[in-house]
């Protein structure tokens, strides 16, 4: 316990600027990702194994709280790609390591260029359908 | 510069303040070529993959129907169509999971310095991984078990 509570102060006393935040930003987003996948693909697997709970599980990925959580991981998800491939480019090309905190920052303009329009449109998609819930049912 | 391969992983210039020993050949290394590689490769993967279902797509919309419109329906005979989905989402899968399993190994090794825990830690992670992923690829190739809900159930 010692030890872990010195890993994570020192991870956060360490002057690493942009490249040790994003470090820490790629390790967190990884395994939240790992996370979201395992449970991805028990749920997929139940549309052959069982398919009643496959469909309750749907169900509750349809839930607003879920809704949510979803567009967290795509925040995630673009964030892991964009700076992976600085991270994959930089070891594999280390002359690009002059330009290292260009790399850095650009990885975090191109992360929230393309998370946000996804984020809007996500959440477009579930006011929709909870407002034509809301419709149908008022309808009735 | 030094090179392994056809892959460079070892450069000491001018901004190099501390020069790195290149790795010797080994798991360790072959683990840090495929984070690099897998991961350039899950980009397009994960990212098509993600822009189908929650951008052109919503999660909202996704019923039994249109899965099985992807897997085919158990006992169905593989269309080429179908073919192709299996083998995209089983690379996706495959790659994920690997990258995923050797991306936790890397922090769980960090974190975890007494070895009994990190081992058992990581003994129930990697068996959980593998089920799932077992579990994943053969529903991918079984189908969507329409049978199961009546067939005519299905929205």
């Amino acid at each position: 316990m010692s030890t872990l509570f010195t890993t994570v102060r020192d991870t956060l006393r360490y002057k690493g600027r942009e490249g040790q935040w994003l470090w820490v930003l790629h390790r967190i987003s990884g395994l939240g990702i790992l996370f979201y996948l395992i449970l991805h693909i028990y749920d997929m697997s139940l549309a052959y194994f069982n398919v009643p709970v496959h469909e309750q599980l749907m169900a509750l990925f349809k839930t607003p709280v879920f809704s949510a959580l979803e567009m967290v991981l795509a925040a995630l998800l673009v964030f892991h790609a964009v700076n992976g491939v600085r991270v994959a480019l930089l070891d594999l090309r280390p002359a690009l390591w002059a330009r290292q905190q260009l790399a850095t920052r650009l990885a975090l303009i191109i992360t929230v260029v393309i998370a946000a329009p996804t984020i809007i449109i996500m959440l477009i998609y579930t006011i929709n359908a909870h407002l034509s819930a809301a419709a149908t049912t008022a309808i009735r | 510069m030094t090179t392994a391969g056809s892959t460079t992983v070892h450069s000491v210039n001018r901004r190099t303040v501390r020069p790195v020993a290149p790795p010797r050949n080994g798991f360790e290394r072959a683990a840090w070529v495929f984070m690099r590689y897998s991961g350039l490769v899950l980009v397009f993967l994960a990212l098509s993959h993600w822009g189908f279902q929650h951008i052109f797509n919503s999660v909202q919309n996704l019923t039994l129907e249109s899965t099985a419109g992807r897997w085919g329906v158990t006992g169905q005979i593989a269309t080429l169509q179908i073919w192709f989905w299996r083998v995209y989402y089983g690379l996706l899968l495959g790659l994920a999971m690997l990258h995923g399993l050797n991306g936790l190994r890397q922090v769980v090794y960090d974190y975890m310095h007494f070895k009994p825990l990190y081992w058992g830690f990581m003994t129930v992670s990697t068996l959980l991984i593998v089920a799932v992923s077992a579990a994943g690829i053969a529903a991918l190739f079984l189908g969507v078990n329409i049978a199961a809900v009546g067939g005519a159930a299905v929205r």
